[in-house]
C-alpha cells in the first residue's frame, strides 16, 4: 500500500490521524493546524492586548507546557507583543510536584521565560502531604484544588501580572460541564464554559487558550515537538464526579470523536440559558465571574480510582429531600425576598394549605441556587461566604495540629457552608 | 381482617401487605398507583377543568413502549374522573397518535392486533395510526430538507413508494449514532406535523425521568445543547406546538412496575429488549451509550439521575440568536465559525444546519 499523502500539503507523508477530525496529515501541518487553531481561538475571543504581561500557570505537565511552547511560538510569528513569565504552584506532593518542578525549570531556561514558584507551604503553612497526612486521601483534591486557585492569583499578584493563563484543554472543559449537569450545578455550568473568567475581588483575570485543544492532540503536539514535559499523574485520587464524567467522555471519544468538541459547544449554549439570578451575571459569556469555580473539582489527574463517596453523599442528601417533600410537611426555603434584599426565615408549612399549582418549568420543592459575592473576612480573599473555603478548611486543619505550628489565627465559627465541605471537616473532627 | 399480622405492612395506609419498594418505602398495590397517580396528576394540574371555549387538545404520541402506554393509562383515568362530573366539561380532549412500529424499525413487530387492543382498552378517545414515511404527507417540506442535508449521498427518486424513499435517505447515514439522531427529528417533526393537522397545541410525551436525564446527557454530547430548553423541559418546541413530559416524577423502574400491575396495560406493551452485553462501545450509538449510562448509575445513585432531569429543566429558552436549522428548527448560532473547531475546509459554509445536525449530516459522519 503506498504511503498515504497528508490532507493539508498533499507532498509530505500522512503520519498522523487527527483524533479531533481523522484527517491524515504530515508532522508539520499537524503542528502547524494546531497552531494555527489556538491562534484563530486567541484572535476570535480577543484574548490579549499588546504588551500585556501574561503568567503561564505551568506545572510541568503536557498541557502547560505545550501552552508555553505554542504561546511562545506565536507571540513571535504573529508579533503579539506579549511579555510571557511562567508561575508555578510547589502544592508539597513528594515523588511528583518535587520532579515535576525541575522540568519547569528546565522548560524556564528552554523558553527564557523567567519562572515564579510560589508553595503552600509558604502561602497556607501546610503542604499537600501533610494535608493528606491529616486528612486522608479521601477529599482532599478539595483542599489542593481550593488552595491552588488562590495560590495562582497570589502568585500572580507577587508578579505584578493580571492575566494568568492555564492549561486546561477541551476534555477538561467538556468533563467539567458533564459533571456540573450530574451534580446539578447550575451556577457553575453558566461559567464552567468560558475562555476568560475574571473574578471582582482580585481583578486577575484567568484563561484557557487551549479549551477547544484536544487532550490527544496536546500529547501528539508534545510528541512531535518533543517537548520537555513531566508525565506522572498526581499520586492523590480525583473526585468521583469527575471521574464518573471522564469515563463518560472518554467513551463518547470512542463514538463520535467530535462529541469532545460538541459537549464544550453545547455548554457554551447552556450558559446563556442559565436563568440571569441563578449564573449572577448579565452577560455570562463575555467574562464569567469565577470565584471559587473549579474549586470543588480537583486538579483533574488522570487515575480515575475514586472512591464515589461524594455521588453516594448527593444521593442521600436528594433521597431525603424527596422522604422530606412525600411526608405530610414541607420544609421549603422560601424563594420571595424582602426589599432590603434579604431573605425571610424558614418556613414550616402544612403541605395542605401551601400547595400551589406548581409554575411552569419550576420543579416542585427545588430551589434554584444562588451566591452573591463578597470578600472573606480573614484574607480578603472573594467569597460567597463570610470567610473563603481555603481560610475555611484551614480553620479545619489547624485546629487539630499542634498549637505550635499555627500561622493562622482562626475564631471558631460554623458558616452555612458546603454540605460536603462541613461533612468533610466533622470527619476531621471525629477522626482524631 | 382484625388479629392478622402484617409482615411488612404498607407504610402508607398501614392496613395492607406491600407488595414493592418505591424509593426506599414499602407499599402496598394501592398506595404504589396513588402515588404514581399523583406525580402526573400534579403535572396535568393545568389541564383541569375548563370552559368549553377554551378546552385543551392534547395529542398522546403512543410507542407501545411502556412509558407512553402507561401515560395513556393515566391520562385516561384522568379523563373518566373528569368525565364522571356530569356538570362540567373535561378539561381537555384527548387524540392518540402511533407511528407503525414495523415502518420505524425492522426489528419491531407489525402492530395491527396490538392497535386493535388498546383502542378497545381505551375506548372513549379517537386513535390515528400512520407509518413513518407518511412524514411526507404531513410535512411536505421535509423532502427538500432531506435532499439538501444528504446532498449527494441521497438521490431521491419520485417514482419509488414513500417508504422506499425515506429508507434509501434513512440508508444515506452511516453511523448508528447520527441515524438515530436523525430518525428522532423525524419522528418528532412527524408527530409535530400530525398535531398541527389535528388542531392539537399540546403534545404530551411520555419521557420518565430517566429517559430524560439519558436524553439531556445525550444531546449535550450530541452539541444540541441548546434544544434542552423543549426536548427535557416543558416548553415551546421551535415549531410552537408546545411539548410536556408529564412523566418527568417518575423512573423508568417504577413504570415497569405500574405496567406490570395492569393487565390491560401488558396486553399491548411492546417489551424493551434487553440490553447486549456484547456490543462494544464503540459500536453503540450516543443516545443508547447514555441510556445505559442512566440505568446503570440509576441503580446506584436513582436521585443523582433524577437531578440531572430537573438541573436541565431550568434552563430558560432564549430567543433564537440567529437563523433557524431547517431539520431540527434549533438555533444556527452553535455550528457558526467553528474556531479552534475544526479549520481545515468541512464546516465553512453558511449553516442552515445547526451544529447538532450538521454532525450528524452523511459527509461529515466520522
Amino acid at each position: 500500500m503506498p504511503p498515504t499523502p497528508c490532507l493539508r500539503c498533499r507532498e509530505a507523508r500522512a503520519v498522523i490521524i487527527r483524533p479531533k477530525n481523522r484527517h491524515k496529515l504530515c508532522r508539520n501541518c499537524f503542528l502547524e493546524v494546531f497552531e494555527t487553531e489556538v491562534h484563530e481561538t486567541i484572535m476570535s475571543t480577543k484574548l490579549f492586548y499588546r504588551g500585556e504581561r501574561v503568567a503561564i500557570g505551568a506545572s510541568g505537565g503536557k498541557d502547560s507546557t505545550v501552552l508555553a511552547s505554542v504561546l511562545k511560538t506565536l507571540n513571535e510569528r504573529y508579533d503579539y507583543g506579549l511579555e510571557l513569565m511562567l508561575l508555578s504552584i510547589d502544592e508539597g506532593i513528594k515523588g511528583y510536584r518535587d520532579d515535576s518542578l525541575e522540568t519547569v525549570k528546565r522548560n524556564a531556561v528552554q523558553y527564557t521565560m523567567p519562572l515564579e514558584i510560589v508553595g503552600y507551604d509558604e502561602l497556607y503553612g501546610w503542604t499537600m502531604d501533610q494535608v493528606v497526612a491529616q486528612v486522608g486521601k479521601k477529599g482532599n483534591c478539595t483542599y489542593c484544588g481550593v488552595f491552588r486557585r488562590q495560590a495562582l492569583d497570589r502568585g500572580a499578584a507577587r508578579l505584578g501580572i493580571k492575566h494568568v493563563v492555564t492549561g486546561h484543554n477541551a476534555d477538561d472543559v467538556a468533563e467539567t460541564v458533564m459533571m456540573n449537569l450530574l451534580r446539578g450545578d447550575l451556577p457553575r455550568l453558566s461559567r464552567g464554559t468560558s475562555i476568560v473568567t475574571g473574578s471582582e475581588a482580585s481583578d486577575i483575570k484567568r484563561s484557557k487558550p487551549l479549551k477547544y485543544a484536544y487532550e490527544k492532540e496536546i500529547v501528539l503536539y508534545a510528541h512531535h515537538k518533543k517537548l520537555d514535559y513531566f508525565t506522572t499523574e498526581c499520586i492523590y485520587s480525583p473526585e468521583a464526579f469527575r471521574g464518573s464524567a471522564r469515563t463518560l467522555i472518554k467513551d463518547l471519544e470512542k463514538i463520535r470523536p467530535s462529541s469532545i468538541l460538541d459537549i464544550v459547544r453545547s455548554g457554551e449554549d447552556m450558559a446563556t440559558l442559565v436563568p440571569p439570578e441563578v449564573s449572577g451575571a448579565k452577560n455570562p459569556t463575555a467574562v464569567a465571574r469565577a470565584t471559587e469555580e473549579e474549586t470543588t473539582g480537583g486538579c483533574g489527574s488522570q487515575n480515575g480510582r475514586s472512591s464515589g463517596g461524594e455521588m453516594a453523599d448527593m444521593e442521600k442528601q436528594l433521597a431525603a429531600d424527596e422522604n422530606a417533600q412525600s411526608h405530610e410537611t414541607e420544609i421549603k426555603l422560601s424563594d420571595i425576598q424582602l426589599p432590603d434584599g434579604s431573605v425571610p426565615l424558614q418556613k414550616t408549612t402544612n403541605k395542605k394549605t401551601a400547595k400551589k399549582p406548581p409554575q411552569k418549568g419550576t420543579p416542585l420543592g427545588k430551589q434554584v441556587k444562588t451566591q452573591t459575592m463578597g470578600k472573606c473576612e480573614r484574607c480578603g480573599y472573594i467569597s460567597s461566604q463570610k470567610i473563603c473555603k481555603a481560610c475555611a478548611l484551614l480553620e479545619g486543619l489547624n485546629k487539630n495540629r499542634p498549637k505550635t505550628a499555627i500561622e493562622v489565627e482562626i475564631a471558631a465559627e460554623d458558616e452555612e457552608g458546603s454540605t460536603t465541605l462541613m461533612r468533610q471537616m466533622e470527619r476531621i473532627q471525629l477522626t482524631t | 381482617m382484625p388479629g392478622k399480622e402484617l409482615s411488612s405492612p404498607c407504610v402508607d395506609c398501614h392496613d395492607v401487605e406491600s407488595i414493592l419498594t418505591v424509593r426506599s418505602r414499602r407499599l402496598c398495590r394501592n398506595c404504589f398507583v396513588r402515588y404514581a397517580g399523583g406525580k402526573i396528576v400534579r403535572r396535568m394540574e393545568k389541564f383541569r377543568r375548563q370552559p368549553k371555549s377554551s378546552q385543551y387538545k392534547l395529542l398522546l404520541p403512543l410507542s407501545y413502549g411502556v412509558s407512553s402506554s402507561v401515560l395513556l393509562h393515566m391520562v385516561y383515568a384522568q379523563l373518566e374522573r373528569q368525565r364522571a362530573n356530569t356538570y362540567s366539561p373535561t378539561g381537555f380532549d384527548l387524540q392518540v397518535l402511533v407511528v407503525e412500529p414495523s415502518t420505524i424499525s425492522a426489528f419491531s413487530p407489525a402492530c395491527e392486533e396490538r392497535f386493535e387492543t388498546v383502542q378497545k382498552a381505551f375506548p372513549a378517545i379517537s386513535f390515528t395510526q400512520v407509518s413513518f414515511h407518511s412524514i411526507f404527507e404531513f410535512d411536505p417540506n421535509v423532502l427538500e430538507t432531506l435532499q439538501e442535508f444528504a446532498g449527494s449521498s441521497f438521490v431521491d427518486d419520485p417514482s419509488l413508494p414513500a417508504l422506499d424513499r425515506l429508507e434509501k435517505f434513512r440508508r444515506s447515514i452511516t453511523t448508528s449514532t447520527s441515524r438515530t439522531d436523525v430518525d428522532n427529528i423525524l419522528l418528532i417533526r412527524l408527530v409535530v406535523a400530525f398535531a398541527k393537522a389535528s388542531g392539537c397545541q399540546t403534545i404530551l410525551w411520555g419521557d420518565s425521568d430517566s429517559r430524560l436525564a439519558a436524553k439531556a446527557l445525550a444531546n449535550v454530547a450530541k452539541g444540541r445543547g441548546s434544544s434542552l430548553t423543549w426536548q427535557v423541559s416543558d416548553g415551546i418546541s421551535p415549531w410552537g406546538i408546545e411539548f410536556e413530559y408529564p412523566m418527568r416524577d417518575l423512573f423508568k423502574t417504577e413504570l415497569d412496575n405500574y405496567a406490570n400491575l395492569f393487565p390491560e396495560v401488558k396486553s399491548f406493551v411492546i417489551p424493551d429488549a434487553p440490553i447486549s452485553e456484547n456490543i462494544l462501545t464503540k459500536n453503540l450509538s450516543i443516545d443508547e451509550l447514555m441510556m445505559r449510562y442512566v440505568q446503570t448509575q440509576g441503580e446506584k445513585y436513582p436521585g443523582v439521575m433524577a437531578n440531572v432531569a430537573r438541573t436541565a429543566s431550568k434552563l430558560q429558552a432564549s430567543e433564537l440568536r440567529s437563523g433557524q436549522c431547517k431539520l431540527c428548527g434549533a438555533s444556527t448560532a452553535s455550528a457558526e465559525g467553528l474556531t479552534g473547531g475544526t479549520t481545515i475546509s468541512e464546516e465553512r459554509e453558511i449553516p442552515r444546519f445547526c451544529l447538532g445536525c450538521a454532525r450528524s449530516r452523511p459527509m461529515l459522519d466520522n
